[in-house]
């Protein structure tokens, strides 16, 4: 899963998100590291509700415009639930590796 | 007003290179997310938005309707590969034209109809360079899309460039064009891994089966 895919899903993990709101949330989650581009969110949008990864929740017009959004699906949930156990485990394995005792690293 | 109605008319231009079914259904929420973004009193199109958009259009244009199995993935990139390093080629061939004109002309027993001969053959390798980096675009866009023909006429060009590759060899090209002929090579070397990438058994099941035309998606 690409780091992009994995803050957008984990932006819907607490509750439904309109386009911009998930942009400000990976903003946040990441430190202000990954800024994601509207091009990159809707192209990766599009492709997460083709696989039933999220849905659409709601649809509400503001300023004239639609806005949609997104949550995501009890499929969305595990696949998410399985890349964070993933990274977690390839993380702590990595600090502990990298302590000099062997031990955890807090 | 004025200022944000630019912006938007600038940014639906860019969304132009959209699927027309996924304009439809998502160009005002994009167009809301993009002028949310924009600075105050920004007026053009923004240069990392505008990449990241492109970008996003070609990925979904190249997305195939059934999922391809990893050697039809790596073919396609592969090929990918292959117009960039025919791009250098040619680039190459532009560059070195001069030096290999000059190793032409140092060689004695040249007669003027063999120079003129290796010159034209020079110019044609330039021109079917630039049209080869429009085929190995072409024929990975059709071949992501599971079209069976395409790796008949991926066939057909692997064909090609294996006999251009044997000709400029039999001419000596080492000798005079050393470049060209590593880069000859090397676009070889991708076509045949690509060859055998696009015939092993899992792509022949992908491709037997057909891919169906992209599933409209529906709203909601």
């Amino acid at each position: 899963m690409q780091e992009a895919t994995f803050l957008i899903l984990t932006a819907l993990a607490d509750g439904s998100q309109h386009g911009y709101g998930i942009i400000t949330e990976v903003t946040q989650i990441s430190g202000g590291r990954v800024r994601l581009r509207a091009g990159t969110l809707y192209t990766a949008l599009d492709r997460l509700r083709s696989d039933e990864l999220i849905r659409v929740d709601r649809e509400e017009i503001v300023d004239g415009r639609l806005r949609r959004y997104y949550r995501l699906t009890p499929g969305g949930e595990r696949r998410l639930a399985a890349e964070a156990a993933r990274l977690h485990a390839n993380a702590t394995a990595a600090m502990r590796r990298l302590s000099p005792a062997g031990g955890l690293v807090t | 007003m004025n200022e944000t109605a630019g912006l938007e008319r600038g940014y639906r231009r860019v969304l132009a290179c959209y699927p027309k079914a996924f304009r439809q259904e998502n160009e005002q929420e994009i167009l809301g997310v993009l002028l949310a973004s924009a600075e105050e009193g920004q007026r053009r199109v923004g240069l990392a938005e505008s990449a990241a958009l492109i970008r996003g259009a070609l990925r979904m244009r190249l997305r195939p309707a059934s999922r391809p199995p990893r050697t039809v993935h790596a073919a396609v990139r592969l090929m990918c590969l292959g117009a960039v390093v025919e791009v250098a080629a040619m680039v190459t061939m532009v560059v070195t034209a001069a030096s290999v004109k000059a190793a032409l002309g140092k060689e004695p027993g040249l007669t003027v109809a063999q120079w003129h001969a290796a010159l034209g053959l020079l110019t044609f390798k330039e021109v079917s360079a630039a049209v080869a980096v429009g085929l190995w675009l072409l024929l990975a866009w059709a071949i992501s899309q599971g079209r069976d023909a395409a790796r008949f006429a991926f066939s057909a060009f692997f064909a090609l460039t294996t006999l251009s590759m044997l000709i400029a060899l039999a001419r000596h090209g080492a000798a005079y064009a050393p470049a060209d002929t590593i880069a000859g090579a090397a676009l070889w070397l991708i076509a045949l891994i690509t060859m055998v990438l696009i015939f092993t058994r899992p792509s022949n099941t992908y491709y037997r089966e057909g891919a169906r035309p992209p599933v409209a998606r529906a709203a909601g």
